[in-house]
């Protein structure tokens, strides 16, 4: 059993400082990744005092090579360490600035990213980036097409 | 605003290996010259550790005697690498290092768990490079975030990715050569297994038994990563095996049987000896009636082709989990090219490895109350969760007697060295539907906390007669290691790491690593000098294996030990 929650909870849990310290994981905005020249290209920005990424939600239609612009709308300093195939990449985000990640993933899955500055990672700034997709053909079982939840 | 403003330019991300302090970036050419004609004659050159086991034949045995049973007790630690844990990664509280480390002329390549390979120095612990394989935060993980070692040849290193790759990196620089993926983790695939090169082929195998996937191998060109052949370990229908499944419905196609750890090889023979895992679902049989080959087998096969050639099934239609995917080991007795084999379900057994047939069989754990396997190999289930919703409590429990965690054996003792887990469960049978990437178990099941033992035991193949054991008050999880110095080594969940005469079983030496031990300990020497090797970090299916140590310290260092210079 839980209690009926109250619009201001749900809002609370959109914020700094609202119902908890920071803002709970997970939630926010999502966002699509574009294709051209057969690499994917998205950007993700930190607003101004919200803590989080936005989009919070990154998708990638399936694996390959990600060109991913950060902009820090923000006046404190933050970074992102994302995920990469090889090794992860990390960037330093001062006041306003903006930069660049190359990233190579596979699909299907989903990655966390995060500021590993103070404990951003806690207060709000973790992303995910979602790779969608199937596995190729050739890596998948032969057997009968089989029920998925 | 921010937008109206004139933004720093903070550059292009970079790597972040590059900011670590002492990071090399490359490593000496050492593998340049490792090919099969090397690796099969490893046991020659016992200053490196030139594959997984070894050795070929999965003796887990170093003839390096410059540490003995005379000077081990002043063995100490020479170096300690760190690996650390950063950001949300899968398996966030099940990831354990479980690697054996291979060392070739000095350079030591060790893998950890979320897709960490390490080129190390292997005298000084200094980190040479890296390579991080991004894994999906959802992929499907049984047992933990877990990887058990690479395998090199022809200047590449080789490691299966926990999203069920197999890929190539160049041995001085880390770099990606190739990649394939060979498993669906949209099925509930993945990858824990460390590879074997074979010939011109690297060989993996793949992991999900608990998902109702289909097992199988896979062989692939070592140069391009061309896929050689597959080979599923469940037949489908009309296959040879197929009778020992329900001729109606699917349970064929969700049988499990993986390849999750490495086979053995026999190169006269030419057969690869392949260790599957469970049927699925795991404990519920009465949707897979019949034998359910070939779930907990050795499967001869031939490597060239892929092709089956020989098998014995250690638990037949088994509804308790007891994969039989530990190693079977090589070895001659009176002439007899043999196999010995400590399964899941307790019993030790000895097979003729050129037809697979049973030479003896016999108990290694002390409380075995599944049922019974007597002298001619015929088994006699006795308790197994059969009625829906009946809680039944039976020894050993799903981890079993031995986990995948490997024995050895030395051929100057001529004994076995097997870590026991005495562990019971209960399990109560639910039956559910089959969904792709969901846990297909089939039962609620809790193993037991209270009332367990394990211990190291030494056991003469010629009579399966224990010669010694020591006795532990934690279950042994952790692969043993023998040498040419007559010890033994091994490490227990609360992070002791031993040393042993092997011929009397006496503890000669120990020192406590700080977290527990789930690893294959290996040994090298470099300018002469030997060292012992093991990762330590518990981890992994520990409510398996070992429910009483879920809170052990959790750990990613490889320590390396040697006699002080």
């Amino acid at each position: 059993m839980a209690a009926t929650v109250d619009e201001s909870v749900i809002e609370g849990l959109a914020k700094q400082n609202g119902v908890t310290i920071g803002r709970i994981l997970g939630r926010g905005n999502v966002g699509m990744a574009e294709e051209s020249g057969g690499v994917m290209h998205a950007t993700v920005r930190i607003p101004m005092d919200e803590l989080v990424f936005d989009p919070g939600v990154l998708v990638l239609p399936h694996g390959g090579t990600l060109e991913l612009e950060i902009i820090n709308d923000d006046n404190n300093s933050h970074c992102a360490v994302l995920p990469c195939n090889g090794d992860s990449k990390f960037i330093w985000l001062v006041n306003f600035s903006k930069g660049k990640a190359t990233l190579e993933l596979d699909g299907p899955g989903y990655y966390w990213y995060g500021s590993r500055t103070g404990n951003d990672e806690g207060g709000g700034l973790t992303g995910t980036i979602v790779v969608g997709g199937e596995v190729p053909d050739e890596a998948k079982l032969d057997r009968p097409p089989q029920p998925r939840p | 605003m921010a937008t109206e403003t004139e933004y720093v330019d903070a550059g292009q991300a970079v790597d972040f290996r590059n900011l670590s302090p002492g990071y090399v970036g490359s490593a000496p050419n050492v593998t340049k010259n490792v090919n099969y004609d090397r690796i099969l004659k490893a046991r020659e050159e016992p200053n490196n550790w030139l594959t997984y086991y070894g050795a070929y034949d999965g003796q887990r045995y170093s003839t390096l005697d410059q540490i003995n049973t005379g000077n081990v007790a002043h063995l100490k630690p020479e170096w300690v690498f760190q690996c650390g844990s950063m950001g949300m990664h899968s398996g966030a509280s099940t990831y354990s290092l479980e690697a054996s480390p291979l060392v070739i002329d000095g350079v030591m390549f060790v893998t950890g768990f979320d897709g960490w390979i390490w080129a190390l120095d292997a005298k000084t612990g200094a980190e040479l490079w890296r390579y991080h394989r991004a894994s999906p935060y959802d992929v499907r993980l049984c047992c933990g975030n877990v990887n058990r070692g690479c395998a090199v040849a022809d200047g590449k290193v080789f490691m299966a990715t926990l999203n069920a790759h197999v890929i190539a990196l160049d041995a001085q620089t880390g770099k990606l050569i190739w990649d394939q993926p060979y498993g669906d983790v949209r099925a509930g695939e993945s990858a824990t297994v460390a590879p074997l090169i074979v010939k011109d082929m690297v060989i993996v195998g793949s992991s999900g038994g608990e998902f109702g996937v289909r097992g199988h191998a896979d062989a692939f060109k070592l140069e391009t990563g061309e896929r050689v052949w597959r080979c599923y370990m469940i037949p489908e229908p009309g296959e040879p095996g197929s009778e020992t499944w329900p001729a109606e419905g699917e349970a064929w196609a969700r049988g499990g049987a993986n390849c999750w750890t490495t086979p053995t090889f026999d190169p006269e023979l030419n057969l690869l000896y392949f260790n599957t895992g469970n049927p699925c679902p795991d404990f519920d049989g009465g949707v897979r009636e019949g034998d359910n080959l070939f779930t907990n087998c050795v499967v001869a096969v031939n490597p060239d082709t892929g092709e089956k050639k020989a098998h014995y099934q250690y638990t037949p239609h088994d509804v308790w989990d007891y994969d039989s995917t530990m190693e079977n080991i090589l070895f001659e007795m009176d002439g007899r090219k043999c196999s010995g084999h400590f399964d899941k379900n307790g019993y030790f057994f000895v097979l003729d490895r050129t037809d697979c047939s049973l030479i003896r069989v016999v108990p290694f754990v002390d409380r075995i109350t599944w049922g019974e396997i007597d002298s001619n190999g015929k088994v006699t289930p006795r308790v197994f969760p059969d009625k829906e919703g009946e809680p039944v409590h039976f020894w050993p429990g799903p981890a079993g007697a031995k986990e995948w965690t490997h024995a050895c054996y030395s051929p100057k003792t001529g004994l076995f060295y097997a870590p026991v887990q005495d562990v019971g469960a209960t399990a109560t049978r639910r039956r559910r539907e089959f969904k792709e990437s969901i846990p297909y178990w089939g039962a609620g099941v809790a193993v037991d906390t209270e009332d367990v033992a394990g211990y190291l035991s030494a056991i003469d193949p010629a009579t399966g007669q224990e010669k010694w054991r020591f006795r532990n008050e934690h279950p042994m999880t952790a692969s043993v290691l023998a040498t040419g110095g007559d010890l033994v080594f091994a490490g227990d969940p609360a992070g002791i790491f031993r040393g042993f005469n092997a011929s009397s079983g006496e503890l000669l030496w120990q020192f406590t690593c700080g977290s527990g031990h789930h690893s294959n300990p290996s040994t090298y020497t470099v300018d002469g000098r030997q060292f012992i090797a093991v990762p330590v970090g518990y981890g992994a299916w520990t409510e398996g294996f070992y429910p009483g140590a879920l809170a052990q310290a959790g750990g990613s260092a490889v320590f390396a030990f040697a006699l002080p210079e």
